[in-house]
């Protein structure tokens, strides 16, 4: 008896040590909408294609502050996962944490990948201080989604079957006028609940000024601040002149404009999805996404980069042959982010966005030059999505879009704000 | 029976050791942790700089902490007193009900309290909905036009009090059916022939009986909105989270969003000292009203 439970034990040790030879990568990612589902997909490709070598092991967390506690605390205990998708806006403040391992000029070159694989500002993106510390994976800034079928009733539809006559602050506003006028509800969908989320348009309307957002302790410097109040200031007309519908909420802009009550709606790349999957079931009219138009010197949008990143596992740094599986993990999903550019994204390899298959999507090739005039967050502890920057938006933004605060205090509050953390 | 006091001493000290080990290493030791954290300028986690009572300076000028405090007591106010009446009522409505009616009356008043935080945000956000929600119809009477309640910072509070009450009330109704039920029937009975009205008897009796459990529903209820995070969080988040802060909330932002370990801990210590003080005071109150 006691000989056989021996060997079943031999056996089991044996058994185990066998199996070691594949490589599990524990992967955590905020992927939580339509863009997770597209993730789920390219991980079961990758794990079927690794069969018996490399197997991801995929958990989704909860996006934005929550995300970012847990991986910053359980990788001070050596708990965090092997790898993980990362904000490239949040880079600065994981740095300052050190949750972050370092991507070495080896790593890059064993994944054949190099600064010449990406756009500059995306690839500027993931340094800090001359270091690399993430991969990016994609951009998705915002765009204007429209509903065809509105603008062409309207006569906003040109020879090239694209909006017409949007560029310049007068001729957008004179075509939410005609839209209004047209018996449309409201003639934008803008998020005017979230100074948080509106950030992301404010931010466009600054660089499109040539505003800084400035740096700690030195924010909107010189004239930026009136540029700042300005570009709040084209929001809150918008909401008095009742083109844009006012106090309402990511998914109530979402509804209006794929109910059909509002032709034109400002949104992340990301809604591309729900469009799309509202289209193929027959429920969507004829719609389309552009770049944000230049509504004053020149094109500029706001962008963030979905990354990976390697964490920095206190007192249990990756094995030689863990880190070569997380590599291999990166390498292969960088070479399939055509099927992730289904979500909306827009794929930061350009050898991806540079291929037929890629400029055959509609409308994500319409919108992806746009990745040329993007403008990221600023290297800050206090900047990237959820963090205290976006806060400062939420407060002195929103009473302004909806008239209960003047744009020029919203700016000046927001400046005074973040200059005194 | 001899009995050998050393002994016993020893006898008592082993049975009580698990869990005044257990005490001092989870409670003791991590409470101790943060005082010392609240003078110093530390990270979330690792090691930080003794600054002495720097943090403690900064919180008393600090203007948002004071927004925080401002808040939470307005919770308080909104919520204690107010859902202890409500629970109350309910409860001396339900009591008259008999048999399945009051069971499935009962259940229907204590189902939300089973729910998670956010499955009731999320009911609660689409049913206000400035767009799209049906409760809208009720404010348009009263405010004369729809009202984003989590956007209008009048309406903020008051609307996360309404829904709190409306979300916990199951538990004080429980307790204060379970205290009705042990008013004995003879005195009622004994009232009735005395000729005393209803009214008499509510405030004769039934009041004064449930005095014990209605002090325990107010302390439970004062610690747990002392406490308040995560309604306003949720209904707050990407608006003017400042306007609105509260104590446990600005504990969070301090600690996670910001890294501050040491200030963070600062406040908590801040809150802990509210949560005594208060609780203090209702054991006061309690010790007062105690029958002879």
């Amino acid at each position: 008896m006691k000989l056989s439970l021996k060997a079943a034990l031999l056996a089991a040790v044996m058994f185990g040590t066998g199996a070691q030879a594949m490589e599990t990568v524990v992967w955590w990612d905020f992927l939580g909408g339509g863009d997770g589902v597209r993730m789920k997909k390219l991980i079961e490709d990758f794990n079927a294609e690794h069969k018996d070598a490399i197997e991801i092991q995929a958990t989704t967390l909860d996006w934005g502050v929550p995300f970012y506690s847990k991986v910053q605390t359980s990788a001070a205990v050596g708990e965090g996962p092997d790898m993980m998708t990362y904000h490239a806006s949040r880079i600065p403040l994981a740095v300052s944490e050190s949750t972050l391992t370092e991507i070495t000029a080896d790593d890059m070159a064993t994944m054949g990948l190099s600064a010449d694989s990406f756009a500059p500002a995306t690839w500027d993106a993931v340094q800090v201080d001359g270091k690399q510390y993430a991969v990016p994976f994609d951009t998705h800034p915002i765009v204007l989604y429209y509903n065809k079928d509105l603008l062409e009733k309207s006569g906003l539809i040109g020879a090239d079957g694209l909006p017409a006559g949007l560029t310049g602050l007068d001729n957008f506003n004179a075509a939410l006028a005609k839209l209004k006028a047209d018996g449309n509800e409201w003639s934008i969908a803008q998020v005017t609940a979230d100074g948080n989320f509106a950030f992301r348009t404010v931010y466009s309307l600054l660089c499109q000024q040539d505003g800084s957002i400035g740096k700690d302790g030195d924010w909107f410097p010189g004239d930026s601040t009136d540029k700042l109040a300005t570009a709040i200031g084209v929001i809150s007309d918008w909401v008095k002149q009742g083109y844009n519908p006012p106090k309402t909420d990511y998914p109530s802009t979402v509804a209006l404009f794929t109910s059909g009550k509002v032709p034109f709606m400002i949104n992340g790349v990301w809604e591309v999805p729900t469009m799309d999957d509202l289209n193929k079931q027959g429920k969507l009219f004829n719609w389309g996404a552009i770049e944000i138009p230049a509504l004053f010197n020149h094109p500029c949008t706001y962008s963030d980069s979905h990354s990976f990143a390697i964490p920095n596992n206190v007192d249990k740094p990756a094995t030689p042959e863990k880190h070569a599986a997380v590599l291999e993990v990166i390498k292969w999903m960088e070479a399939h982010s055509l099927f992730w550019a289904t979500a909306g994204h827009i794929p930061a390899n350009k050898a991806v966005t540079e291929s037929a298959e890629y400029k055959a999507m509609q409308p994500q090739a319409t919108y992806a030059p746009l990745t040329a005039n993007g403008v990221f967050d600023p290297k800050s502890v206090l900047a990237g999505v959820a963090s205290p920057l976006f806060d400062a938006a939420g407060n002195a933004i929103t009473p302004a879009m909806n008239g209960e605060l003047d744009p020029v205090a919203a700016a000046t509050q927001m400046r005074d704000e973040l200059n005194g953390m | 029976m001899l009995r050998n006091r050393r002994t016993e001493i020893i006898t008592a000290l082993v049975f009580i050791a698990p869990f005044l080990a257990i005490y001092l290493w989870l409670f003791i030791w991590p409470t101790a942790q943060m005082i010392e954290l609240s003078f110093q300028k530390a990270p979330l986690i690792g090691t930080g700089k003794w600054v002495g009572f720097d943090n403690y300076i900064r919180m008393f000028k600090d203007a948002t902490f004071r927004i925080a405090v401002k808040n939470t007591a307005y919770f308080v106010l909104l919520t204690v007193v107010p859902g202890t009446v409500v629970a109350l009522a309910i409860a001396l409505m339900v009591s008259r009900l008999r048999g399945r009616l009051q069971s499935l009356i009962l259940a229907a008043f204590f189902l939300p309290y089973v729910l998670p935080v956010t499955v009731v945000y999320v009911i609660w956000d689409w049913m206000t909905n400035v767009q799209f929600g049906m409760v809208q119809g009720l404010i348009t009477l009263i405010a004369g036009e729809p009202v984003n309640i989590w956007r209008t910072v009048d309406w903020f509070m008051p609307g996360v009090a309404v829904l709190t009450i409306w979300w916990t009330n199951g538990f004080s109704i429980l307790l204060f059916l379970a205290g009705l039920r042990n008013i004995p029937a003879e005195l009622y009975e004994a009232a009735q022939l005395d000729g005393a009205t209803r009214r008499q008897m509510f405030f004769r009796i039934t009041f004064p009986l449930l005095w014990p459990v209605t002090v325990l529903c107010l302390t439970i209820q004062l610690i747990l909105q002392l406490k308040i995070f995560d309604q306003v969080y949720l209904f707050a988040q990407g608006g003017q989270t400042r306007a609105t802060m509260v104590l446990v909330q600005y504990i969070y932002e301090q600690a996670f969003q910001k890294n501050a370990g040491g200030y963070s801990a600062t406040i908590a210590l801040a809150l802990f000292v509210i949560v005594l003080v208060f609780s203090l005071l209702q054991f006061q109150v309690l010790r007062v009203r105690r029958p002879e």
